[in-house]
């Protein structure tokens, strides 16, 4: 049996990180977490996990920003799927489509909080695919995953 | 010395006559009117302007003004001299007892017989109140945008621990159900800190006085930010002069501001990549016989004109997606609350120093 995917969840509010913790694990992915900017880039760089779940507005003074350039910068990192959370919309013009103007702040997805956990799953599977069959580890046929050999 | 019946002669001969018939409905006009020349002395003042701002005729209109000797920076009377049309510019202004108050300016020109501009009318109207209520609408605004954040927040924290008391109970796992339970409780918790703030934002609130050392305050605030400058390399200090008695303010408040100025002044530093080491200093000291000061001085990027102009006047924030601007509202907020006043000294490159001035006992 394949080994589970490795997120690492990264947020300053420690209830997020147990409760996201918690609904992954369930879900049969391993997770390691951070509570701040900094933790989260020394883990990464560590672990090299098949996806980040990302706190983009943390009050922390590595902000989500900071990791999101660590890891774009980082040739080694830099393929790795980031998925952008955070409480912060609309009503403050933050958007993705923002952010997406920086060359180095580039999610592959946003989800708002409080995140709908039913659209969230299928999200990070498609996005774990696809960092599969960039890393040449699997290819797609016929909308079918197949791992190569 | 009045002038003689029917005409008003001025000291340079630009030909501009005022009629004493329209001179009173001038005079009337509810509003400042001037009437310059083109090296923008003035000519003519009417009744309210000579009220607030002393007579004005023979000085340079931003002598007359804002007491500078400089000219403003988009000065509509000059852009009126120079293509004939009306403009309108927004200037802060200095009355003659001292106060200051923001002018919407309109400038007319005023052609002689062959199409020349002889001379500029400008029209004002003291837009400070307007202003200010701006101001409190912005404020609430974005106060009720970051609540709505943080109401986000509440509701992910209720979300999560549901899940979790759910989860639990179906494993019989009574410790992760009690797990999420407190999740679910501090989160209700949170809701009263939430009203709180929109206790906060929403009303205008006299400050609960205390008698408190404000060199106690700078250690107290400076001591919540230790262990963050030193993960960032930056070296943050307080001189606080141990002189400054003891001070009636309002201890929460004053903490909040100084709180705000120093989480700015940090990120200006780390914003700043050209310098190899940064600091950022805190004092409390006298100011003048009647005034003491809070500092919070920062060798970060520093601020330009523009930044500088605006930081107080809206929603403005140099820190992109990082910051939402309502830091320096609130210390703006709380400063004025305490009958005091802020400068800004801040050159783009060098570094910003934020005093925040209050009167003394």
């Amino acid at each position: 049996m394949e080994d589970p995917a490795k997120i690492i969840i990264i947020d300053d509010n420690p209830d997020y990180l147990f409760t996201m913790e918690t609904f992954l694990k369930r879900n049969g992915y391993e997770t390691l977490t951070a509570e701040d900017g900094q933790k989260g880039i020394d883990l990464i760089e560590k672990e090299h996990p098949d996806l980040i779940l990302l706190d983009v507005m943390m009050e922390s003074i590595y902000s989500g920003l900071d990791v999101c350039k660590k890891v774009r910068t980082n040739p080694d990192l830099k393929d790795i799927p980031i998925i952008g959370v955070s409480g912060m919309g609309d009503e403050l013009g933050v958007r993705l489509e923002k952010w997406g103007d920086e060359d180095y702040f580039k999610v592959d997805e946003f989800f708002e909080k409080p995140v709908d956990k039913e659209k969230l799953l299928p999200k990070i599977k498609e996005l774990l695919e696809e960092g599969l069959i960039k890393k040449g580890k699997a290819v797609r046929i016929g909308g079918k995953l197949y791992p190569k050999k | 010395m009045e002038p003689k019946e029917g005409l008003i002669d001025r000291p340079d001969n630009s030909g501009i006559i005022v009629d004493l018939g329209f001179r009173t409905i001038l005079d009337l006009l509810p509003c400042y009117l001037s009437i310059q020349n083109r090296s923008l002395q003035i000519l003519f003042t009417n009744e309210n302007f000579r009220k607030d701002f002393g007579e004005g005729v023979g000085k340079l209109c931003h002598m007359a003004y804002k007491r500078s000797s400089e000219i403003c920076k988009s000065c509509p009377v000059q852009k009126s001299f120079k293509d004939r049309k009306v403009h309108i510019s927004e200037e802060d202004v200095q009355l003659s007892n001292g106060k200051t108050a923001q002018l919407v300016v309109y400038s007319a020109p005023i052609l002689d017989v062959s199409g020349n501009v002889s001379a500029v009318i400008e029209m004002s109207t003291n837009i400070t109140q307007v202003k200010e209520i701006q101001k409190e609408l912005a404020f609430l605004g974005q106060s009720l945008a970051i609540l709505s954040h943080d109401i986000k927040n509440i509701l992910e924290g209720l979300q999560g621990g549901v899940y979790v008391v759910d989860e639990g109970i179906k494993d019989g796992n009574m410790e992760l159900a009690g797990k999420g339970w407190d999740i679910v409780k501090r989160n209700i918790g949170e809701i009263s800190t939430i009203a709180q703030n929109i206790l906060y934002s929403s009303k205008k609130r006299d400050p609960k006085y205390q008698k408190v050392s404000p060199e106690e305050m700078v250690k107290d605030v400076v001591g919540l930010f230790l262990e963050k400058s030193m993960a960032l390399g930056i070296q943050l200090k307080h001189r606080s002069n141990p002189a400054l008695p003891v001070m009636n303010l309002d201890p929460t408040n004053i903490r909040r501001m100084l709180h705000n100025l120093i989480w700015n002044a940090l990120e200006a530093c780390k914003k700043d990549k050209e310098k190899h080491t940064h600091a950022v200093v805190v004092r409390s000291d006298f100011h003048d016989r009647f005034h003491f000061k809070f500092e919070v001085e920062d060798n970060g990027v520093g601020m330009d004109e523009d930044a500088q102009e605006n930081i107080f006047k809206e929603f403005f924030s140099t820190k992109g997606s990082e910051g939402t601007g309502l830091g320096l509202l609130v210390v703006d907020k709380i400063v004025k609350e305490h009958g005091g006043w802020v400068e800004v000294l801040t050159a783009p490159g060098k570094g910003t120093t934020f005093r925040v001035i209050l009167r003394m006992g």
